[in-house]
């Protein structure tokens, strides 16, 4: 009796923790990174990056992977510099990594530590604030990535001799579904 | 001597200002020959791509070091100074692997694979996942996500060497372009501005010889600004868009035109050397001229300025 009533709670004990897990998926992105130059401002926009996020004992490891190639300034040439010089081509993704409490999905702001993987560098960033917004399964999230070139060991590109700022802060928006 | 004294200062203008513009275009030139590039892949026992591994390079005279880490597909690239090195491949879980002596050279890229055996972890420098101890920080666990598990498909996955050197390759000669374009405006506008002292009704055969030297030299550093962008390697599978499609259309019209303007004013100088009044198409100088300088303006102004 004692034996079955055991396997009973271990049967319910497995599919609770198992019901514990849980994943991300990322629904819609638009990454844009900002570009300053004395003659002009440029932007860099993205929409396909995809994620995951996979959540175990109240942790969860997200992943996003954007190719390099899918930023669009709205002009070629410099799309095709912009590749050159972040060797895209070489190293043809761009990828985020971080951990976050499962919890932090009801919070409305959250800091992230995120290790990103650029140009065959890695470079981490702290304490990066994100705004979350849930709405049932779905979190909507936004925030800036401080990021610059020197962190990633990229020579800064340049116009008419004068070369562009050190930072290139990149905008994230993102959509999340949890499965 | 007083007749030839003005062509001797526009000949020490004209040497000046070639001396001048090469000095512009030797830099990058120079720094082609004096830098290497040392690229490769790093690879586990049976072959598979080992990303985030750590390569150093450090030069065997000065000592100094260069690190750079593998991306998704192992590869890497290292761009140093033209000297003897040893280059160490590092990885968490693999022995350290070592090639004790590389010549880099300036002109050819040197291809070195590193082959990583499993084994104790690097105890040196930790990995870049390792270096800090963050509060937050992505962990190594089994659960965490991969690359594989996105649905990227390999050529969104898979680095291009070729390619990169493509890109390489076009970049350089584009930047060439760029500052060759810059220094031929210099020349371009005091050809107008010389021009103003050369037709009408004036006489004077310096102005005319200033004019003529001027738009030499303007039409050989156009030749030369022309030839490191049509000799740049175009990249397959780009679509053209944006301020780089009005940049070629005007080359459309200042290209036919730094060809018909010498010509026109080749005649036109025939004319006026023979105590003639210029006519017939010859006449057309002036204007086309203008219109050639003009897209050679709006040509150069499309790719600097956000309108």
């Amino acid at each position: 009796m004692n034996k079955r009533i055991l396997t009973v709670f271990l049967l319910v004990a497995v599919r609770a923790f198992a019901a514990a897990d849980s994943q991300w998926f990322l629904q819609e992105s638009t990454l844009t990174y900002h570009v300053s130059h004395p003659l002009h401002q440029t932007e860099g926009v993205s929409h396909a990056a995809k994620g995951k996020g996979v959540c175990h004992a109240g942790q969860c490891e997200f992943l996003i992977a954007v190719p390099v190639k899918s930023f669009d300034s709205g002009d070629s040439n410099r799309d095709l510099h912009m590749l050159q010089v972040t060797r895209g081509a070489e190293f043809p993704l761009v990828t985020v990594r971080t951990r976050l409490p499962e919890s932090d999905a009801a919070a409305p702001s959250i800091n992230a530590d995120l290790e990103i993987q650029f140009a065959g560098q890695t470079a981490q960033y702290k304490q990066v604030p994100l705004k979350l917004e849930k709405q049932g399964d779905v979190v909507h999230m936004t925030g800036t990535i401080p990021a610059t070139l020197s962190d990633f060991k990229i020579e800064p590109p340049s116009l008419l001799t004068m070369p562009v700022k050190n930072e290139i802060p990149v905008h994230v928006d993102m959509t999340w579904r949890q499965q | 001597m007083p007749k030839n004294w003005p062509c001797r200062q526009v000949g020490v203008f004209l040497w000046s200002f070639a001396v001048f513009a090469l000095a512009q275009v030797a830099p990058p030139l120079i720094a082609q020959t004096t830098t290497g590039v040392v690229r490769g892949t790093v690879s586990d026992e049976s072959g598979k791509a080992v990303s985030n591994a750590s390569v150093t390079a450090t030069n065997m005279d000065t000592g100094q070091k260069q690190t750079t880490n593998t991306g998704a597909e192992g590869m890497y690239k290292l761009e140093l100074p033209a000297g003897n090195y040893r280059l160490t491949f590092e990885a968490v879980g693999f022995k350290t692997f070592e090639i004790s002596s590389a010549t880099v050279i300036g002109t050819v890229p040197e291809v070195l694979d590193g082959k990583l055996e499993r084994g104790e972890p690097v105890t040196g420098k930790p990995a870049p996942t390792q270096q800090e101890n963050l509060p937050n920080a992505p962990s190594s666990s089994t659960t965490a996500p991969s690359l594989s598990d996105l649905g990227l498909s390999p050529e969104q996955t898979q680095g291009n060497t070729r390619e990169q050197a493509l890109l390489d390759k076009r970049t350089h000669m584009l930047k060439i372009h760029q500052r060759m374009g810059l220094i031929t405006t210099g020349p371009l506008i005091a050809t107008v501005i010389a021009s103003m002292g050369a037709g009408g009704k004036s006489t004077s055969t310096v102005s005319r010889d200033l004019h003529v030297a001027l738009g030499s030299l303007t039409g050989d550093l156009y030749g030369i600004t022309a030839y490191y962008a049509i000799r740049a390697p175009r990249i397959p599978g780009t679509k053209k868009r944006g301020p780089i499609k009005f940049h070629e259309a005007m080359a459309w019209i200042h290209g036919p035109g730094m060809i018909l303007t010498p010509i026109l004013g080749a005649i036109a100088f025939d004319q006026k050397s023979n105590g003639e009044k210029v006519h017939g198409i010859a006449s057309a100088h002036g204007p086309v001229a203008i219109v050639t300088a003009g897209a050679f303006g709006a040509a150069l102004l499309s790719v600097s300025v956000k309108f």
